[in-house]
């Protein structure tokens, strides 16, 4: 977890990110452009501010620089309609209007999805799922994999090391490249594999696949505050998406 | 649902988002981001595949954006066809694995050029985009571009996925093939 300490985010309920993220992706979806969805991108950024995940908004831009980068090119340079001219350069009216909303919407749902991956308590979240009496395989499967993610990255990145030191060769024509998938694939997935079973054990052991219901260690408050935030941006998305439908 | 697939499932998911940065060493047009989707469901079926297709996309959204959740429903229909073909033996040879793979691709394709264009005006992942912005810079409409570039890029992509699959399980031990029975028939040993 990488929230500022005692930040809202840090304290938070792990639901309220959750529910929130997913308003915000939905009012994005919602809301026409382009006015709508501009605002929304900047309430999104003051919100990631004020909840101590800031750093999100600047990591967001890794993934959303080239999709901005292209809705220009393909919608504003390579648009059709009415042109209008910026910095000597020709581009559609209508193309940049479609690519600011776009670029706005995806700017919205990528920087609070990302403030939400910031603020994510992997324990935390096992304990308010344990808490409802929620099924253990469903929290044990979001956190498993993200623990996951790391090691095989690791691996990843070893196997590579290990195949080039062997004479593997990652350049060339597309035909040489395409034979080195499979020595850079199949002992990644091999060594997944044969994890398997050892962890099939130790979850048996530990009564992973049992019904009965777990007793959270350490459940996270779930305050009023938590519980004004999720009611509200669900009433947000319910009445941005009705003002769309019935609109 | 039992130790072991509760196991597999992690480790297939683990492999979708993975994978795909493995082979970007190569700089080949593939995102390889379906294979843990593919292998789960040889192994264990359609409902687990299609919950590690399902989960994985759910998770990339977390770490990269949910604006690519939609391409979720992909990965469902990614799991159904693989399960399809498993029964029928599909991953008995190579050749019979492409073939696979290419009908995946196909439906595959088809389906991300409607979510392409209809949710993301035809600007998603950087490699397909950019053969749509040189589609459109030959003459070619928007929806025609969206819908060639998924098409190309996902025949391709399906095609290898199932190929890596189904070597990789027609050369598993037979100690390891005993505990997943669907492998088996999928090989047709």
């Amino acid at each position: 977890m990488t929230a500022a300490p005692g930040s809202f985010a840090a304290r938070a309920h792990p639901f309220t990110p959750l529910v929130v993220t997913l308003c915000i992706a939905v009012v994005a979806i919602a809301l026409p452009g382009p006015a709508a969805v501009l605002y929304l991108y900047a309430a999104t950024l003051i919100l990631v501010v004020l909840t101590g995940t800031g750093r999100a908004a600047l990591r967001a831009l890794v993934p959303l620089a080239p999709l901005w980068f292209f809705l220009v090119l393909l919608h504003g340079v390579l648009g059709d309609g009415e042109q209008t001219t910026v910095l000597g350069v020709a581009l559609s009216r209508n193309g940049l209007t479609l690519a600011a909303t776009q670029a706005a919407r995806l700017g919205a749902i990528a920087t609070a999805s990302l403030a939400l991956y910031t603020s994510f308590s992997p324990a935390r979240f096992v304990d308010a799922v344990a808490e409802r009496g929620w099924p253990f395989s469903m929290s044990y499967l979001v956190v498993a994999t993200l623990l996951a993610l790391p090691r095989f990255r690791a691996r990843a990145a070893s196997i590579l090391e290990a195949q080039r030191s062997r004479g593997l060769r990652l350049r060339g024509s597309p035909l040489n490249r395409a034979r080195a998938i499979g020595p850079i694939t199949f002992p990644l997935l091999l060594g997944a594999l044969a994890e398997v079973d050892e962890r099939g054990f130790a979850l048996e052991t530990r009564a992973a696949s049992g019904v009965t219901r777990r007793t959270a260690l350490a459940p996270p408050p779930d305050t009023r505050m938590d519980r004004l935030t999720r009611w509200a941006a669900v009433a947000a998305a319910g009445s941005a998406v009705a003002w769309r439908v019935l609109g | 649902m039992n130790a072991r697939l509760l196991a597999l499932l992690p480790a297939a998911i683990a492999i979708n988002l993975v994978v795909g940065g493995l082979v970007n060493a190569l700089g080949l047009p593939l995102y390889l981001d379906s294979i843990g989707t593919i292998l789960a469901t040889v192994l264990a079926g359609p409902a687990v595949g299609m919950l590690a297709g399902a989960i994985g996309q759910l998770l990339f959204g977390l770490i990269n954006g949910y604006q690519w959740i939609p391409f979720g429903i992909i990965q469902v229909v990614i799991a159904l066809l693989a399960s399809v073909a498993a029964a029928q033996g599909g991953f008995r040879s190579m050749g019979r694995t492409v073939a696979w793979g290419l009908l995946t691709g196909l439906v595959a394709g088809a389906l991300s050029s409607v979510i392409s264009y209809v949710l993301f005006k035809g600007v998603t992942a950087t490699g397909t985009t950019a053969v749509v912005t040189l589609l459109r810079q030959l003459g070619w409409s928007l929806p025609a571009a969206v819908t060639a570039s998924s098409l190309a890029l996902d025949l391709a992509d399906k095609a290898v996925a199932f190929a890596v699959v189904g070597a990789l399980v027609r050369s598993l031990p037979g100690r390891m093939m005993g505990r997943f029975p669907r492998a088996v028939r999928a090989v047709g040993r």
